[in-house]
């Protein structure tokens, strides 16, 4: 009877669990702001600090931004915050959109 | 108009009779023209239930904010002091006070045509749409003021 071998035994592929969250595979958005000849500038300035905590100087650092460009990126989040952030922005009267990020 | 005194309860303002009794009829008038349907994307053509979302949402919190208009400027809130009126508002109803005078500011603009040349717009402005020009201004004048206690000044 001939040897029978002992059965070779495939290695077991080590597949790495995907530690990313669901969220980071999710669709992301720009937060937009764009120019209008008729919201006040130190009103826009206002604004920005406001709804995201941010330092005067950066927040004068995006209305520049917008008031020269024509519009500037705020934030890029996913889909539920970024609408959060166009609400509150349009509630103060600003022209803000969220744009689908590539 | 001027800012006289800010401490952690709010800030007090003077004005001259005038200026009060403007700022009173202003927004007692609030909101001065009907809020137009905003864009939630440029370049999303699948936004539009997330757009109806945020127009209903914005028709709420302009009803919001005509609910605490009349309280805002209500006659308890003017005091006066020599020649003048003193007017004190906290940081919270300042907020208020800023979102009511930027809705009469751009809604007036849009009622205008959206121009782009505030200066000269009231150039062979139709005289029902004038009141749209003054309304404005007004706004612009007084949010300028309350904007002023953090020593910022412009226009975009």
């Amino acid at each position: 009877m001939p040897p029978v071998s002992e059965p070779v035994k495939a290695p077991v592929p080590t597949i790495e669990k995907d530690t990313r969250s669901k969220d980071q595979f999710a669709p992301t958005y720009y937060v937009v702001c764009w120019n209008d000849p008729v919201n006040l500038m130190v009103y826009v300035t206002h604004v920005f600090m406001k709804i995201f905590g941010w330092e005067r100087q950066k927040a004068e650092k995006h209305m520049m931004e917008v008031h020269e460009k024509g519009k500037s990126v705020l934030v890029r989040e996913n889909a539920e915050k970024a609408e959060f952030y166009v609400h509150q922005l349009q509630g103060y009267k600003l022209q803000a959109t969220m744009e689908p990020a590539e | 108009m001027k800012l006289v005194k800010q401490d952690s309860r709010g800030c007090q303002y003077q004005l001259s009779s005038q200026e009060a009794k403007s700022l009173r009829l202003l927004v007692d008038q609030f909101p001065v023209a009907e809020q137009l349907p905003v864009k939630i994307s440029k370049s999303d053509p699948e936004a539009l239930e997330r757009e109806k979302l945020l127009n209903e949402s914005l028709a709420d919190h302009r009803e919001k904010l005509k609910q605490q208009s009349a309280a805002l400027v209500e006659p308890g809130k003017f005091k006066t002091s020599g020649k003048h009126q003193v007017f004190r508002i906290s940081q919270e109803k300042r907020e208020v006070m800023l979102q009511i005078l930027n809705d009469i500011r751009v809604e007036s603009w849009r009622a205008l045509g959206e121009p782009e040349d505030l200066e000269n717009c009231a150039v062979n402005l139709p005289q029902d749409k004038f009141k749209y020009y003054y309304f404005m201004y007004q706004a612009g004048y007084f949010q300028y003021h309350f904007l002023n206690v953090e020593g910022q000044a412009g226009e975009n």
